[in-house]
């Protein structure tokens, strides 16, 4: 396969990845000889196996939500990673597909709650896509003459204008800011999905056939047009390749895509309103996107997951306190080598833990006398532990601060004082953890969320999945 | 009439903390090709900067040092504070990426967007703030004549803004600092060969966009916008609009860019629907991108081959 | 490429760690909560809230209220009750996934979710599952009598109560020949409006209605609300309306009209009740929830002393104040009944709820109709003095 769009230095990888050993070189080997579609066929045998065990509900909707936002990364993927367009609207298509559905199947045109269309998934789906992609196709026009930042506007607007409207417009058949609810479940030949398992694989046939297809059009004469366009625009359009008609498919093929998981996700959750559809959901999914790496349908797919997952694993404070914690623990054994190096700063941790807190509560009582945040194992294995106060808010608030000048001040230094300081800074990490950070596990959260899109970027900018290319700044 | 002059009024007003947001985005573009998303969210650092600066000297009604020398702290510590917020989210987050895809910084921004603005929330709770500026400068200050009255906070805030932009336009064109910022930003290899210190024009640039933010920021405050920690996306995006629309890299550009938002924000606002201002604002905007692609100050891009 | 397969392998793993461990955790509790609560009524309960996001201060006021519902109430009556956090960011389709996690999860039921819109998407799934859920904030009327939502109460009064209290009071009392009316485009508050202005136009006063997007902010807000003084508030609106979500918007408003010397009497809604932040003199407040800093019962005292460490508050606290406090009193006496507590029961106990006047900080008896709505029960009304203070006046 031509390899557009792939430096020198990215394509001579393959040979410098052959001098791992072990088990790294035969997994990368094995990496190597397996094709893409006995790929993905696992990937759908897994999907399978996955639903089969996994008979709590919620984590059944937390699957559904990881494909969903693998769906919606690939279409996405489409015009940002293969076309090059900052497309800013995308939110709007899946909008305009939930509302589609919405409308086509419940009682939203009718009047009181009853009558209205109620139309079979068969049928509405495909409308709903064709619609979108016209849409899209019209958008595409309009973007033609722009590039980079200033589409970025217009498609921004796309966005928003999407929200007014349906905000503002009919609320009678739209819902206004109340939505559309009760709508039907998705049923077509007398069958229906009710369940949320029935949504799982549902949502897993579509993402594998739409990752099928994708492939299919990725490898194509399209595919590597629209790679070529991205690298070099004027390069591209003087080797004849027809820069309008491909963008505008870009944009169209992306609108279509995003329409068809709005129909998903509206029969699945049975509701929608115009929050739904907000700059937020873009922001995660391009996170999705750009995590996963783009240009990379699995990337979008892993992005998606690994989004969800780590999204629901934070909501939960209990969670969120292993992950908290595993995150340290990992960074740690990552970044300190050798191993005795290591050993001794774990050690240091524990001991300066003990003896601060002894000090501290021997010198007051009442600094010591509040219990650690968490419950479980981490709550009991840190109680005579850590410094927490009987009122922490302030407390706590001063070791946040305290917590990242630490780490700023962890960056900076270098050598045998950069794990010096890295004692203290775990200790003053659990202490802050326990009396402040998990007493508001939603604010958390969303602090976690940034600093772990700050650091996998710094780490890895590519994406888990991508591939390193160089980019011409200059549009 | 007075109806319209009030209108243009409030307008500036807006305008004016538009185009200084506006500011900070378009140099760091200028000179990094970066969109800096996190950027209305040091605007809101600054904000809270200002807010807790009244607080420490006594609160709204009983202040303990003269309100001159209260501005000149505010704007101080504001500008300072949310400088060096710019120069470590350049040191720490944004340098790595130097040469990473451009759509990692975009990511990387958002993040920094997350922590800023959760943190704000965590260590100050949910509930908006005000500086009740009413209190230390009144109402009756200022020009009024029939309905329109402009207070003094609105004739501080044009002033201020059209002074720093001008400031900035001299700093950019005569200084060494300047002449170092335009080298980085037509071709930064170039410039590193002839001995310009990169990292440190980029850390400046961050520096006093950054700087300019926390301004707007305390202008806000005293213009009697309750500060909390939601008010930087917004004003970001506004600002990231604007600096498109004046042509993104230009100074005037961005100024103008703001200037026009604010205007048609609140003439739309009172002659067409309060409802669809922003929809009414962005039709404007499509409309003079599809006449001028550019950007009103912007120069057709050269593609180099 | 050594160093990126060891973090994929770590991350694998504490991926798989972590979800191992969620589903242990929610099974081992699970089944301890059944072994233990023979003798000590341990349980859980769950809140749903936007405690971040755009209206955080709104949804952190109702989690401190619960918080302390919980703690007074698992004191008073022995049990042993803990309050899981959802964070629903006032988004409907966050609270459908919160709410699928908390019926996947141990908890009899819920406090909240703050918003009718949140209320409407969730209420056909608590029915299902048969998790009552009582809200101290949505106010939309179909909500009860739509009877899509078998499992659903509030403790406040709906729409239909506040808005003809406050349309009447304006006509009775204010007597304005015109109103300008401004909906900040959200479901609580064009709920409000609607009732409101076919009342005031009954009465032959000429009603203005406007809108502005209640999700702007800074100084994008601003302009909205300057523009709005600037064009819309003529001289013969003596009376303005803000049924709005946020206090501060509302403050903004009538300093804005101050500041052009524009004069009307603000008239506002439960999200303007925050004193600490809505102090324009002679404005009018409505409030579907009472004042209690103002009354001096030893209840109202404890509540104000148990939130004083948490800051200002306003009229969204203490309706979810109650609303925990009626869960927990439905647990305790399923406890008292020498029953395990199951969703089942605690929803039939709920049903039941009969609080007398001096157990809770409403005004009124709390017992609930059969489609869940307050049984009646009055709004509040307080008008704003020269000094910033509410003082509660009679609605009527």
């Amino acid at each position: 396969m031509a390899q557009i769009g792939v430096d020198e230095w990215v394509a001579q990888s393959g040979g410098r990845r052959d001098q791992g050993t072990g088990w790294r070189k035969l997994l990368a080997s094995a990496e190597d000889r397996v094709g893409w579609w006995p790929r993905l066929a696992l990937v759908v045998f897994a999907g399978l196996i996955a639903g089969q065990l996994i008979n709590d509900v919620n984590l059944q909707n937390v699957a559904f939500n990881g494909l969903l936002y693998a769906m919606l990364a690939l279409g996405l993927n489409i015009a940002v990673g293969w076309a090059g367009l900052l497309d800013l609207g995308y939110i709007a298509f899946f909008g305009l597909g939930a509302y589609g559905f919405a409308v086509l199947s419940s009682s939203a045109t009718g009047s009181g709650g009853n009558g209205g269309t109620h139309l079979p998934a068969i049928e509405s789906v495909p409308v709903v896509v064709v619609v979108a992609g016209v849409v899209g196709v019209v958008i595409g026009l309009i973007a033609l003459r722009l590039s980079g930042d200033y589409l970025a506007i217009v498609t921004l607007f796309v966005g928003q204008a999407f929200m007014e409207i349906v905000n503002n417009i009919d609320p009678g058949t739209l819902g206004g800011v109340n939505g559309l609810y009760s709508l039907d479940s998705f049923h077509s030949f007398g069958h229906q999905v009710t369940s949320p398992l029935g949504f799982y694989y549902l949502a897993l046939v579509m993402t594998v056939a739409l990752a099928a297809i994708l492939h299919l059009l990725d490898t194509s004469r399209t595919g590597r047009a629209w790679r070529a366009l991205r690298d070099d625009q004027l390069a591209a359009s003087a080797m004849t390749i027809p820069v309008n008609k491909l963008k505008v498919m870009a944009f169209s093929f992306g609108a279509m895509v995003a329409a068809l998981a709005g129909t998903v996700f509206a029969a699945q959750q049975n509701t929608v309103f115009p929050t739904n559809f907000t700059a937020n959901i873009l922001i995660l999914i391009y996170a999705c996107l750009v995590l996963g790496g783009v240009g990379s349908i699995a990337g979008a797919i892993l992005g998606g997951l690994v989004v969800t997952i780590g999204e629901q694993l934070l909501s939960s404070p209990n969670d969120a306190g292993y992950l908290f914690y595993g995150l340290i623990l990992i960074t740690l054994v990552l970044r300190v080598r050798p191993w005795r190096y290591l050993a001794a700063v774990l050690a240091g941790v524990v001991a300066f833990g003990f003896a601060a807190r002894g000090i501290v509560g021997a010198i007051s009582s009442s600094a010591v006398a509040g219990g650690p945040g968490s419950g479980g194992w981490i709550g009991s294995a840190v109680k005579h532990y850590v410094i927490v106060p009987s009122s922490p808010a302030t407390y706590g608030n001063i070791l946040y601060i305290v917590l990242i000048c630490a780490l700023i001040l962890i960056v900076r230094l270098h050598g045998i004082r950069r794990l010096l300081t890295v004692i203290p800074t775990v200790y003053i990490a659990a202490c802050c953890w326990e009396s402040r950070l998990i007493v508001n596990p939603s604010i958390t959260t969303q602090i976690m969320i940034g600093a772990i899109l700050i650091v996998t970027m710094a780490a890895r900018p590519q994406g888990l999945l991508g591939t390193r290319r160089v980019e011409l700044v200059d549009q | 009439m007075q109806e319209f002059i009030q209108t243009i009024v409030n307008g500036l007003q807006t305008g004016c903390l538009y185009a200084l947001i506006a500011l900070g985005y378009t140099m760091v573009y200028g000179v990094l090709k970066l969109l800096n998303f996190a950027h209305g969210d040091v605007y809101m650092v600054g904000a809270y900067i200002g807010y807790f600066v009244i607080r420490w000297f006594g609160g709204p009604t009983s202040l303990s040092i003269p309100v001159p020398l209260l501005l000149l702290i505010m704007f101080g510590l504001a500008a300072g504070g949310c400088g060096l917020l710019g120069v470590a989210m350049e040191r720490f987050a944004y340098r790595p990426l130097r040469d990473a895809p451009r759509i990692a910084p975009l990511i990387t921004a958002l993040g920094i967007s997350f922590v800023l603005e959760n943190t704000v929330l965590l260590l100050f709770g949910g509930e908006p703030r005000s500086y009740s500026t009413e209190r230390f400068i009144s109402f009756s200050t200022g020009i009024h004549f029939g309905h329109v009255s402009i207070d003094t906070v609105q004739i501080l805030i044009v002033v201020v803004s059209v002074g720093m932009m001008f400031g900035l336009r001299e700093l950019v064109q005569r200084t060494t600092l300047g002449k170092s910022m335009r080298a980085v930003a037509s071709d930064r290899e170039a410039a590193e060969m002839l001995g310009i210190n990169v990292n440190r024009t980029i850390a400046l640039t961050f520096f006093i966009g950054s700087a300019m933010a926390g301004v707007a920021g305390v202008m806000s405050g005293l213009a009697g916008i309750q500060v909390a920690n939601t008010i930087g996306f917004l004003a970001g995006l506004k600002a990231f609009t604007a600096a498109v629309v004046g042509g993104i890299g230009s100074i005037p550009g961005a100024m103008i860019g703001g200037l026009f938002i604010g205007l048609a924000e609140s003439f739309s606002a009172s002659y067409i629907s309060s409802q669809y201002t922003d929809l009414i604002v962005f039709g404007i905007l499509i409309g003079t991108m599809l006449i001028r692609p550019q950007g009103i100050f912007g120069r057709p891009a050269l593609q180099k081959v | 490429m050594k160093r990126i397969i060891t973090v994929a392998v770590a991350l694998a793993a504490l991926t798989a760690s972590g979800c191992g461990s969620s589903s242990n955790n929610n099974t081992t509790s699970g089944t301890t909560t059944k072994a233990a609560t023979a003798n000590a009524c341990t349980t859980s309960i769950a809140i749903e809230g936007p405690f971040t996001g755009p209206v955080s201060q709104l949804g952190l006021e109702q989690l401190d209220f619960a918080k302390l519902a919980v703690a007074l109430d698992n004191a008073a009556n022995k049990t042993n009750v803990t309050l899981n956090q959802d964070d629903t960011q006032l988004t409907p389709s966050i609270a459908v996934n919160k709410t699928q996690a908390v019926i996947a999860s141990p908890a009899v039921a819920v406090v909240g979710p703050a918003g009718s819109q949140e209320v409407n998407a969730v209420g056909p799934l608590f029915g299902r599952a048969g998790v009552a859920f009582v809200t101290g904030s949505a106010t939309l009327p179909s909500l009860a009598t739509s009877g899509k939502n078998p499992t659903f109460f509030r403790v406040v009064p709906d729409d239909n109560v506040q808005g003809p209290q406050d349309a009447n009071y304006i006509v009775n009392h204010l007597k304005p020949k015109a109103v300008l009316l401004i909906d900040d485009a959200e479901s609580y508050s064009q709920g409000l409006a609607n009732v409101m202005t076919p009342i005031l136009k009954k009465a032959g006063i000429t009603v203005n209605r406007q809108s502005y997007n209640g999700t702007d902010t800074g100084a994008t807000l601003n302009n909205a609300l300057s523009s709005l003084v600037t064009s819309q508030l003529n001289a013969s609106e003596t009376v303005t309306i803000l049924p709005w979500q946020t206090a501060s918007n509302a403050q903004t408003f009538g300093l804005d009209a101050q500041q052009q010397h524009k004069k009307t009497i603000l008239f506002g809604t439960d999200g303007t009740n925050i004193p600490s932040q809505f102090h324009i003199s002679g404005s009018y407040v409505s409030a579907f929830g009472p004042d209690i800093s103002l009354t001096k019962t030893p209840l109202d005292n404890s509540l104000v002393a148990g939130v004083a460490k948490y800051g200002p508050y306003g009229s969204f606290g203490v309706p979810t104040y109650q609303a925990a406090d009626v869960v927990m009193k439905a647990i305790a006496s399923v406890c008292q009944a020498g029953q395990t507590p199951s969703r089942s029961n605690v929803l039939a106990a709920i049903k039941t709820t009969n609080i007398p006047t001096a157990e809770t900080p409403l005004a009124a008896v709390v017992k609930f109709e059969p489609n869940g709505d307050l049984f009646d029960h009055p709004g509040y009304l307080f008008k704003v003095n020269s000094a910033g203070k509410y003082l509660s006046i009679p609605n009527k």
